[in-house]
């Protein structure tokens, strides 16, 4: 560390180089009164994150001049291999010592995150399974599981008063892995920023009682939401990290002890499905079939449940669904013979998108037009707009 | 005489051991490089639409993507598509993937078998850049290139005279696209 001496006087021999933020920021009060804040997963997750390997962040080490954390691996690596600076501001790091261990914010992450071990074990389960088949096939596969549980989750959405029944079913359903099941949605992504006012949403309370809460022998808040899914779901370990994100996003009206309460139900329930989701206003659920004519073609499309954001253009909807099926194709392919995964690539090319304002009738839609646009001009109904696809060939 | 003989097999032997020694971390990296590498593709998946870049793996190696970028608005090189590839090394994100244009492009900072002369894609690299921002920033690199260290020199002397730019630019991309 290049320390400017300033010899000869009593002034501090460390001159610091505050960006204008720093200058001008006034400290944040500490919150000592029972104010409530709603964190948004992704948010909280890019917080948690080391931004070298992209997950949780593990022994993390923050560099003691910037104050920017890595995992221990990570960092030292970096140090290693590369200048010797720090990744994300570029300021000098002489060395190993210009880092100092961060426990506190370990001690931080397993207060949030207690179950990491489980979570991480489930994810070395999947990364197993990925690398064992090891192409992109296998990643649709993934990729597709999140979109069957989202599909699932959005067709399952029931009022309040049967959402316990809601949960068992959810419980049985495949495991989710992270990233993954974020995957369904165009937007749905993890590390995005949020546009500003989108931060932050919440889960109301829930306005109905349920019927009688599940049995939880533990007492911890975290350990909760597990003992759920592993009562529901058996062996197979199904806790997701996003369960938690979503667990730990939601406000908490209610103080720590009582531990059987709904609302953390609730947040199993709801969690992938709403909370995850910027504002609602802002979002279009549609309901994508093939079209009559695609489907004498006789191929396996199937009616897809989508969520996504407004202001997305035909175009994009048409591109999405071309890489879409181009990975159901392949997956499909590598699953019956496990020779050739190439034999559908190709095998499907660019889709016109319809809608249908009259039964039997079927509009073609332009590419520039954003969801928005189609739902009003198009579909009044007060239901998911529908939309049909026909390949180009 | 021997012992001279036998020496270098033995420093040989050593480095295969060290070898090994080296490989067994290098594919826990393999391992934890592939992890991020599909972290990167899901993020991008997910929010590139509508920015003008594209990247997916190209067959079955997660080590090997197509991107495509589109040229900024309002340059020369506007609503033109270029595909580039970029391969990741073993110690991604360590070290930066090398990234190339495939399809032929007119630009001060490319040569002719489309390398790409930027910053951080050699010592400014940081191991925070990723598929998506190192597109983006290619992207921009399009419409303000950097005219002091040029690779293709022809190009940045052209610069200046935008129209008379233009026109070998959208030449050589429509020679190029035409194929």
């Amino acid at each position: 560390m290049a320390v400017t001496q300033a010899s000869g006087n009593s002034q501090p021999s460390k001159s610091w180089e505050l960006s204008l933020y720093e200058l001008h920021r006034s400290p944040q009060e500490a919150i000592t009164d029972e104010t409530e804040i709603a964190v948004s997963p992704r948010s909280l997750h890019s917080e948690l994150m080391c931004p070298i390997c992209l997950d949780m962040l593990k022994n993390t080490y923050t560099t003691k001049e910037c104050l920017h954390r890595f995992c221990q691996d990570c960092i030292i690596t970096a140090l290693r291999s590369g200048n010797k600076e720090c990744p994300t501001c570029r300021k000098k790091l002489v060395s190993k010592r210009s880092l100092r261990p961060d426990p506190n914010f370990d001690a931080l992450i397993s207060k949030i995150y207690p179950s990491r071990d489980e979570y991480e074990a489930h994810q070395e389960r999947v990364m197993a399974k990925l690398n064992k088949r090891h192409n992109t096939a296998a990643l649709s596969t993934s990729i597709e599981e999140g979109l069957k549980v989202q599909a699932l989750n959005r067709a399952q959405r029931v009022p309040p008063k049967r959402k316990q029944e809601f949960d068992l079913e959810g419980g049985e359903l495949p495991p989710i892995d992270d990233d993954p099941a974020h995957c369904g949605d165009l937007n749905g992504d993890p590390l995005a920023p949020l546009p500003p006012g989108q931060e932050g949403l919440e889960l109301a309370p829930p306005s109905a009682p349920l019927t009688p809460p599940l049995e939880s022998p533990q007492e911890e808040r975290g350990r909760l939401v597990r003992s759920h899914s592993e009562d529901l779901s058996s062996s197979q370990g199904c806790h997701s990290f996003q369960d938690q994100d979503s667990l730990q996003a939601m406000k908490r009206p209610r103080t720590s002890d009582e531990s059987s309460s709904c609302g953390d139900v609730e947040g199993e329930i709801e969690g992938e499905g709403s909370l995850d989701m910027p504002d609602p206003s802002n979002e279009i659920e549609l309901v994508f079939k093939p079209h009559p004519d695609e489907i004498m073609h006789s191929r396996p499309y199937m009616v897809r449940y989508l969520k996504t954001s407004a202001l997305a253009s035909i175009d994009h909807l048409a591109k999405y669904l071309s890489m879409r099926i181009a990975l159901d194709l392949r997956d499909a392919g590598s699953m019956d013979s496990q020779s050739s995964s190439n034999q559908n690539e190709g095998g499907c090319g660019e889709f016109t998108i319809f809608i249908s304002t009259y039964p039997g009738q079927f509009q073609p839609l332009t590419g520039n037009q954003t969801l928005e646009q189609v739902n009003e001009r198009h579909w009044k109904a007060n239901r998911p707009l529908e939309m049909y696809f026909l390949s180009k060939k | 005489m021997a012992s001279q003989n036998l020496d270098p097999a033995l420093a040989a032997a050593a480095a295969r051991r060290k070898d090994k020694s080296c490989d067994s971390p290098n594919k826990k990296d393999g391992h934890s490089v592939s992890t991020r590498l599909q972290k990167e593709l899901m993020s991008l998946m997910m929010k590139c639409s509508g920015k003008g870049i594209s990247a997916f793996p190209e067959d079955d190696n997660i080590f090997k993507w197509i991107g495509t970028i589109e040229g900024p608005a309002e340059s020369v090189y506007e609503s033109l598509k270029y595909k580039l590839s970029l391969e990741f090394p073993s110690r991604y994100p360590h070290v930066a993937p090398t990234v190339k244009f495939v399809t032929p492009i007119f630009h001060p900072n490319v040569d002719n078998d489309g390398n790409i002369c930027l910053d951080i894609l050699k010592e400014k690299w940081s191991a925070l850049y990723d598929v998506g921002s190192l597109l983006m920033s290619l992207q921009i690199l399009l419409g303000e290139p950097n005219n002091d260290s040029p690779l293709n020199v022809q190009a940045a002397e052209l610069w200046t005279n935008q129209a008379a730019y233009k026109k070998t630019v959208l030449e050589k991309y429509h020679k190029a696209t035409s194929k």
